[in-house]
């Protein structure tokens, strides 16, 4: 896959809806999902290309809806638990049907697409509306027989995953045995077994035997793309562990420590709080791990443990506002990161409805904006650049006018070809690569 | 004195994030209350250093001045009393017969009974920039912390049962909630972080009492 060396986006969809919680394409690329706060899971396919509109590449369109969490209330505890949709990941597709995980704070569910395109005719006992018929007016028998219908795609809730968190989950990572994959709250990470809904694994406990004693937590987790006993987890103190399921049952004790060793010149009031590493991904090579903090990315090489390959700025010019950031929230805000297919560039969000590309060859980053004003369909993205303090210049916008609303916080790359898909808050934007 | 204003503006902000992530729908976060007691406990530091500071070197002000034991100390106690907080509780503190930080926050009447005797010993220079108040660790705390240790198990037991918010109806007296919760800040145990049962009832930082929180639970109370 050749990298985007000049960065040439444009905009190929758009829809609306809830919040947007979480995007993923699945493995081919082919679907599209996206959760939202209201619960529910709305799926994207690509039109297969034709020979008539080969300009057109293969756009998303809405493949199949539905609502997979509701609303819930815990009455032992009085707490409400929300419908909002945390994660979704796919399976690898081994048959007909495509196969899910989503998952809200406390509840993981398995949820089989299938598609409908013929139905039964021809009952015997029941009239075309499926009432019943009256046996004494059957005088002959036939055979049912299938005919085509309109394409339905259905949705079905095959397992359910639940009551194995007290904390609220915040990561759900499918193993490449595919068989098992596993849940990550605050303290405990669970191991499941696709088939057994009602017994999981407790793989990591860091809840101390006092809870006083409390300084970190789990703040994201995922398995190795090969290696299916090897997992990594981050922390809320900047630190990522990676653990190997064969050295023990329980895994406290981690087999890598991948921790930097803080810059004292850096050393601020919300130091602490911007460390907190919000995303972990495994590259698809499997030899690097991509940790997402406050204010930049960095990379790690599996096999160094004591600082990261590399570092990227995110928003450094936010440094100087983290107060400010802190009295409206958003200091809080867990952005995502992701790898392209071939894992020589690498993206994140940030605020004005701005994300950010790194090339991690040519060293090369690029601003880009996901907004209906700035941005028609089929008309190139432009790069847009935040002025930090002087002059500023024509297109630039300064620190001061950003829209801290405004927040990329999911992003998704397909995982062969340069499309990516935006979550701004309520909207969700295609982007596709210009093809020459 | 503006590092001071700025720490007390952070803490008080922090309180009214923690309560207010309580009436969040879902529940406590565990990762939000985390965050919210380490910028508590920093904030807390750097207003302590900073206010070590002011008073050492308002002390340390004249040494070229002919120093009369009879003018310092009702100088002192009036810059005490003006540090102090607007706080009817705390007993103007006594005038001092050696040149120690007296530091009001420690006759707060809410506490365990204090060492009549602060640590003379300066803290590090290194405090000297507001920035690393929460680098060097607290001298003076710890030997409070030993003696409230005693007084904080009865605390903490009382404090493992709250009602749950729902009980108390959708808009809990916020000044009953918390004088309540900082009653216990006032006299618990020093770990840091936030305590949080699976009732998901995060506790705020527990370090000794100082007279600043009562200052925030009274200007709390006002609203």
């Amino acid at each position: 896959l050749k990298c985007t060396e000049k960065y040439i986006y444009y905009l190929s969809f758009q829809s609306k809806s809830d919040i947007i919680s979480t995007v993923e394409f699945n493995h081919t690329g082919e679907l599209l999902a996206t959760g939202d706060k209201g619960g529910r899971v709305v799926i994207f396919q690509r039109e297969q290309e034709s020979k008539n509109q080969v300009h057109r590449r293969g756009e998303y369109n809405v493949y199949s809806t539905f609502q997979s969490h509701e609303p819930e209330f815990d009455y032992l505890k009085s707490l409400e638990i929300e419908e909002k949709i945390n994660k979704i990941r796919w399976l690898p597709q081994q048959n007909a049907a495509y196969f899910l995980l989503s998952t809200n704070d406390k509840t993981v569910k398995l949820w089989k697409v299938s598609e409908r395109d013929k139905r039964p005719e021809g009952y015997n006992l029941k009239d075309e509306e499926g009432r019943l018929r009256d046996p004494a007016t059957i005088t002959t028998l036939r055979v049912p027989v299938l005919r085509p219908m309109d394409l339905m795609v259905e949705a079905t809730p095959r397992r359910v995953f639940a009551n194995a968190h007290t904390y609220h989950i915040n990561s759900i990572s499918v193993n490449s045995d595919y068989e098992t994959y596993m849940s990550a709250d605050d303290l405990r990470i669970n191991l499941w077994n696709f088939e057994i809904t009602n017994q999981s694994f407790n793989i990591v406990d860091i809840k101390p035997a006092n809870m006083e004693e409390l300084t970190e937590v789990i703040t994201a987790a995922e398995f190795h793309p090969h290696h299916c006993n090897t997992f990594v987890y981050s922390s809320s103190k900047g630190t990522i562990r990676l653990c190997d399921m064969r050295a023990s049952a329980l895994c406290d004790r981690h087999t890598k420590f991948f921790e930097e060793p803080e810059d004292p010149s850096n050393r601020s009031f919300f130091s602490e709080i911007i460390s907190s590493i919000s995303d972990v991904k495994f590259s698809h090579s499997g030899r690097y791990i991509m940790t997402r903090d406050y204010l930049t990315v960095k990379v790690w090489d599996l096999n160094m443990e004591n600082r990261p390959i590399e570092t990227y700025q995110v928003h450094d010019y936010l440094r100087s506002k983290l107060c400010s950031l802190y009295e409206n929230d958003c200091i809080f805000d867990k952005f995502e990161c992701v790898w392209n297919g071939s894992d020589s560039v690498i993206m994140t969000g940030s605020y004005n409805n701005f994300f950010r590309m790194f090339d991690r060859n040519t060293k090369r980053d690029v601003t880009l904006e996901a907004s209906r004003e700035n941005s028609k369909p089929r008309a190139i993205l432009k790069p847009r650049k935040v002025c930090v303090g002087g002059k500023r210049r024509k297109d630039e916008i300064s620190v001061d006018s950003l829209d801290f609303s405004k927040k990329i916080l999911h992003t998704a790359w397909h995982p062969s070809e340069n499309i990516i898909a935006v979550a701004a808050t309520n909207n969700l934007y295609i982007f596709q690569d210009k093809v020459n | 004195m503006e590092v001071q204003k700025e720490a007390q503006r952070i803490m008080t902000l922090s309180v009214w994030k923690m309560y207010h992530s309580r009436m969040q729908r879902g529940g406590l976060r565990l990762h939000r209350s985390l965050q919210l007691s380490l910028v508590m406990r920093s904030a807390r530091e750097l207003y302590l250093s900073a206010k070590v500071e002011a008073h050492e070197s308002e002390v340390s002000l004249p040494p070229a001045l002919p120093s009369d034991p009879r003018l310092h100390p009702p100088r002192e106690a009036e810059s005490t009393a003006e540090t102090a907080t607007p706080d009817g509780e705390h007993p103007s503190p006594e005038p001092m017969d050696t040149q120690e930080a007296p530091t009001a926050e420690e006759t707060s009447a809410c506490c365990a009974p204090r060492p009549a005797k602060v640590s003379r010993k300066r803290r590090s220079s290194s405090l000297s920039d507001g920035g690393d108040a929460g680098l060097v660790p607290s001298k003076k705390a710890r030997l409070e912390e030993k003696e409230e240790e005693e007084g904080a198990s009865s605390e903490a037991a009382d404090r493992l049962q709250p009602p749950p918010a729902q009980a108390e109806g959708a808009f809990p007296n916020l000044a009953r909630v918390l004088q309540r919760r900082f009653s216990g800040l006032l006299n618990c145990s020093p770990a840091a972080p936030p305590t949080a049962p699976p009732a998901c009832e995060a506790k705020p930082a527990c370090r000794p009492a100082d007279s600043m929180l009562n200052v925030l639970v009274r200007a709390v109370v006002a609203f």
